[in-house]
This record gives structure tokens, C-alpha cells and sequence, in this order.
């Protein structure tokens, strides 16, 4: 019969990436941080992690990933340790193995290189409340598309305000509005 | 009609109302008594012949003793910071009853053993799961979602339950709540570890259900502002059990090696079943119907576990039938740790690549539909300026925080391959050794 084993390489070295491209650049890159930013790859920029992503509180998560951070953790690629700071929560920073579990995938880090260090960029500097925005912002957009639904702007803000009540509608709109000039999102008319 | 009382071997008496009796008596729902769940368990626990029935109504008495926990522990923010009245509440109690009762209605014989034959959605381009299913199988019981007691009580429509059960809810609140049906904490895990641990004959999944219910809460994360299920402070070490039941069922019960090899069998065995029973529905070469019309669904709900088995017994179902039927599974030659380090997963490949053609599965602990992955959850604990904090379950125990996900490899091979995939694997570990 034959079957392969095919070890998601790929995910483990760009978790090791993050971690290394994060470092000094994110107000804390913890494990809310990492679910949107590797959301946004996917989706932003067709980054094939083929993670399945659902909407729950603080935006599209999946358990997947946070067992292949487990194990990233424990190959010795990442350091995954609870900091005190502000209202605490867990730090995600290199450690010893990054090099070796990075270079099991340099080709897929290479390939898609530039959408990496791009949502680093743009994105890596937000604290996890504006990723749960931006990536809900995201994901609502996704849905509307795939059901078809006919939003005009106002609509579309007002669904964004009805699933994250705790966002004023004007930062709502600033979110939509860097998205959409970026192209990330569908530009409604109002 | 009066209220219907259950008895149930975990719970002790369930009691239903009339629109819940209508429900349960619908054809769509009676349909799980024939859908095992625990698939072909009792291959290796003789006990796992329970149905899908029984854990549904479980699940829908489990969420309303937590339902109704939350809302005595967190009346003050759910009636000031989300803004709900008495009636609401009520409601929203109705809406999480009812989608528990119907959560599983979707499955595929064998629950999730037949996971692997479902069709790829177009739009998504991944592949249906048994939640869609459920999801669009709500509409064929319309007519008894729009009993009285519902149209006069709460307006709960056949749209709020599909949404709800396949996460396109359309506000926090409903996130909030759907957490109880999809979570880490949730009343689907806490119903079935009790009950699969009961019916098979084991201790592994047993923890503290009334410590836990009594300490669940709703609590504003100060972080984001987001209202979340925690555990009250008091409760972090029932919550500290239940995750350890999970991790023990997860390695001696759901990924036992034997009954994991029947689920491998069964996806096989239903590939070849499809393709001879294809004159009799719709269907798309190998896989089920998918769930986009109510045909389709229709043709997809008359397979359960009898109409698997009464084909099994005709002698059809290819070789992976004939294998099911003999109890000859195949066998598991080589595993790397639980958790793996680098060589292991390295070692796992190069004897995947040595063997070829003679490997019959490989199979990821990560595949498996009751995998350990996400193990945390928010406790309430001390406070800070105006708000209280929220402390993630792995930093507070030590326990919980040595816990790695388990994401372990299997590669199996037929009775008759075994001999020389030990040999070879063998060679390989000496070779390695020698290096």
C-alpha cells in the first residue's frame, strides 16, 4: 500500500521564524500573537500552512497549532515562558535548537520570504487586542465573500462591532481602512 | 405532555421537555442509536458498544448545569456587562440545549472512524466534517424545531442552530456561549470522558464534574475585554483533573494502538463500500454525498453502523472488510515517543522511506479526532488595579504545564509483512547505532 509520513516541517520552521523575526520588534509575541499572525500569512498571503482556522473569542484560532508549538518547544527551537509583565501571559522567544528546526524547511522559508518579513512588518508591531481586530476584520471579510452576502461598508462595520462590541465603530473603520488600502480586504462602498 | 425523565447511567435522571421529546423522537435524531460511539472500540474494550444517542442527551444535561452555574456565579456581568435580562438568559439557555441535543445528529457511522471518506468543500477547499453535516441536517427537522413551546417561548429558529453549530455565530455573546459546546471546557469532552471511561471499563477519565461545574464563571479578560469561560480560583485543580483525564484517555483509550488501526480499516473499508453501493445514491467517487442539498443529505444519513454492518456481512467492503471481519488487523511495528525530538522524527522517516510499499498505515496522534493539543484554561486569580486577573491553568500548575501535546507516530503493517518490517526496522536502529 505505502504511505508517507510527511512531517510538517514547514510549521515548525516558521514558527521558529516568527519567533526569530519577533524578537525586539513585538510588544509580546505570545501564543494569541501567533495564531493571528500565522491566520494573516495564510489568508493575507496564501502561505500554505493548511491549518483550519474557526472564530472563537479572541478571534480565528486552532488547536493545531498550539500542539505543533508544543513541540516546536520541546525540539528547543522556541522558548515558551509566562511573563509577569503588564497582565502576563506566555513570551515566545528563539532558543538553542532555531537553527537546525529552521533549516529542515529553508525552502519553504525562502519561497515565502517576502510574506513573511511583509506581515512581520505590518503587522508584527501590534499588541494582541489590535491582531484580534485586525484578523477578526479578516476572517469576517472571508466569510461574507464565501456566503455570498451583499455588505456595504456600514453593514460590514456593524458585523465587525457586533462580534468585537468592545471596539469603538471609529476603530473598527481605522482597522477596515488600513486592510483595505492594503488590499487585504474587499473595499465596500458605503 | 409531561416532562420526559431519562434515566442515564452517568448522569442519573435527565429530564426533557415536550419540544426536546419531539426532537429526540424525530427520525434524524433516533438515527444515532445505530452510530457507535466509539467506533470499533470494542475491539480492544469489549464494553464501547454505546451509542451517540445517549452521549447527546448527556451533553445537553451537562450544558445546563453549567449554563445554570454561570449564570448564579456571573450574574453581575452578564446582566451589567453584556447586557442580558432574565428572559435572555432563558433564551440563550433554550439555544445551548438544543444544539447540544443536536450536535452529533451529522455523524457518519463509526462517529469519527467515517471522518476520513467526507467530500472537500468547494468554497473552502477542505474537506466537510461531521459539523456540517449536523449543521444542514437541522433544516430536515423543521418541523419540530418550530414546536409551540419554542414559537412561543423563545424564536429560536432553524438558522440560529445551524450557525451555532458551525461556528458562524454572529456575535460575542454567541461566541461566549458557544465555548460550552467548543472548548477546551466544554460539556461535549466533560459528557463523553465520563461516559466512554463507564462503558469501557476504565478509571482514566474520571474527574470532579461537580467541583468543576460549580467553579465555572464568566470573567472579562482584562487584556482584551473579551467575556470568557474561566474557573474560579478554587477550582484550578478540578480543572487540573479533567485535563489529566483527558491526556489519560486520549493514550490508553482514543489513540490505543489496536483501536486506532480499525479506525484506518473502517475509512478503507467504507472507500471500497461507497463505490458498491454507488447505484444506490448520489455521491462522489470514494467519498460521501456532501451536504448541500436535501438529498444529499438525505442519502448520506441512511448510512449508520447496521447498514455498514449488514454489507460487512453480505462479504462486502474490499480486503479492509474481510480484515474487520477476521479481527487480522494491522499491526504496529514502530512508534517514536509522544512527544518527539528531532532524531525520532528524522528515524520515523527514513523507516517510512526504507519499508515503501510494505508500510499499510501511518498514523499521527495529531489526526486523531480526540488529539491533546490545547489543554489551557482561564483561571480567575487576584487582582489588579480595577480588574481581575486571568491566569492561564499551565502557569498555575505544574502539572498541567509538563503536559506536552502528544503528537506521536505509528507506522503499521499487514500480519504478513510484520517479520520483515521488524527485521528491517532493526537493521536500521543498528546501523543508526553504529554511526
Amino acid at each position: 500500500m505505502g504511505s508517507k509520513i510527511n512531517t510538517p516541517w514547514h510549521r515548525y520552521a516558521l514558527i521558529a521564524e516568527l519567533a526569530l523575526s519577533l524578537e525586539g520588534k513585538s510588544h509580546q509575541f505570545g501564543k494569541t500573537s501567533l495564531q493571528k499572525l500565522v491566520y494573516l500569512l495564510q489568508e493575507l498571503k496564501g502561505v500554505p500552512t493548511h491549518y483550519r482556522f474557526s472564530l472563537y473569542t479572541h478571534g480565528p484560532f486552532t488547536a493545531q497549532l498550539l500542539g505543533d508549538l508544543d513541540l516546536v518547544e520541546a525540539l528547543g527551537a522556541v522558548r515558551v515562558e509566562y511573563v509577569l509583565s503588564g497582565y502576563g501571559g506566555y513570551q515566545i522567544s528563539p532558543d538553542r535548537e532555531l537553527a537546525p528546526i529552521r533549516g529542515k524547511a529553508s525552502e519553504f522559508l525562502n519561497e515565502n520570504k517576502t510574506s513573511i518579513d511583509r506581515v512581520v512588518e505590518e503587522f508584527g508591531a501590534f499588541s494582541a487586542k489590535d491582531l484580534e481586530l485586525r484578523s477578526t476584520i479578516v476572517y469576517l471579510d472571508r466569510d461574507v465573500k464565501r456566503s455570498k452576502k451583499d455588505l456595504d461598508r456600514d453593514d460590514f462595520v456593524g458585523l465587525v462591532k457586533k462580534v468585537k462590541p468592545r471596539f469603538t465603530e471609529d476603530a473598527i473603520a481605522e482597522a477596515l481602512g488600513e486592510l483595505e488600502n492594503k488590499g487585504y480586504v474587499e473595499t465596500r462602498t458605503t | 405532555m409531561t416532562p420526559l425523565y431519562i434515566r442515564d447511567p452517568i448522569h442519573g435522571f435527565i429530564v426533557l421537555d415536550e419540544w426536546e421529546q419531539e426532537i429526540i423522537n424525530h427520525p434524524v435524531f433516533q438515527r444515532l442509536r445505530r452510530i457507535r460511539q466509539l467506533a470499533w472500540t470494542d475491539m480492544v474494550y469489549p464494553g464501547a458498544s454505546h451509542t451517540r444517542f445517549e452521549h447527546s442527551i448527556g451533553v445537553m444535561h451537562v450544558v445546563t448545569r453549567m449554563f445554570k452555574n454561570i449564570r448564579l456565579r456571573s450574574e453581575d456581568i452578564l446582566k451589567n456587562d453584556l447586557n442580558y435580562t432574565d428572559g435572555g438568559l432563558d433564551r440563550v439557555l433554550a439555544l445551548v440545549r438544543i444544539c447540544s441535543l443536536m450536535h452529533d445528529i451529522g455523524h457518519g457511522p463509526f462517529s469519527h472512524a467515517a471522518e476520513e471518506v467526507m467530500p472537500t468543500c468547494e468554497a473552502s477547499g477542505e474537506a466537510y466534517q461531521h459539523e456540517s453535516y449536523s449543521a444542514e441536517a437541522v433544516a430536515l427537522m423543521e418541523d419540530v424545531i418550530n414546536h409551540p413551546t419554542n414559537e412561543k417561548n423563545y424564536g429560536i429558529t432553524v438558522q440560529d442552530i445551524k450557525d451555532f453549530l458551525n461556528g458562524e455565530v454572529s456575535d460575542e455573546n454567541r461566541l461566549l456561549w458557544r465555548n460550552l459546546l467548543s472548548s477546551q471546557l466544554d460539556a461535549d469532552r466533560a459528557d463523553y470522558l465520563l461516559r466512554d471511561s463507564h462503558h469501557i471499563g476504565v478509571a482514566y477519565g474520571h474527574y470532579d464534574l461537580d467541583r468543576l461545574v460549580s467553579a465555572l464563571m464568566v470573567a472579562i479578560d482584562p487584556e482584551t475585554d473579551v467575556p470568557v469561560l474561566a474557573v474560579a480560583e478554587g477550582g484550578w485543580h478540578a480543572s487540573e483533573g479533567f485535563i489529566l483525564a483527558r491526556y489519560m484517555m486520549f493514550t490508553q483509550v482514543y489513540f490505543h494502538k489496536t483501536r486506532r488501526a480499525y479506525d484506518l480499516h473502517l475509512s478503507e473499508t467504507m472507500k471500497s463500500l461507497l463505490r458498491e453501493e454507488a447505484h444506490t445514491e448520489c455521491r462522489i467517487e470514494e467519498h460521501f454525498p456532501p451536504p448541500t442539498s436535501a438529498d444529499n443529505l438525505r442519502a448520506y444519513l441512511q448510512w449508520t453502523d447496521w447498514r455498514v454492518l449488514g454489507l460487512l456481512h453480505q462479504g462486502k467492503g474490499g480486503d479492509h472488510g474481510a480484515i474487520i471481519r477476521e479481527r487480522k488487523h494491522f499491526r504496529k511495528v514502530f512508534e517514536t515517543r509522544e512527544v518527539p525530538d528531532k532524531a525520532d522524527l528524522e528515524f520515523s522517516e527514513e523507516v517510512c522511506e526504507r519499508m515503501g510499499d510494505k508500510v499499510g498505515f501511518v498514523d499521527k496522534a495529531e489526526k486523531s479526532w480526540y488529539k491533546f493539543q490545547d489543554k489551557d484554561i482561564p483561571v480567575l486569580q487576584g487582582i489588579k488595579g480595577p480588574k481581575k486577573l486571568l491566569t492561564p491553568l499551565s502557569h498555575l500548575s505544574s502539572v498541567v504545564q509538563g503536559l506536552k501535546s502528544v503528537s506521536q507516530i505509528r507506522i503499521y503493517v499487514s500480519e504478513e509483512e510484520r517479520k520483515e518490517a521488524e527485521e528491517t526496522i532493526q537493521a536500521l536502529r543498528e546501523a543508526h547505532k553504529g554511526n
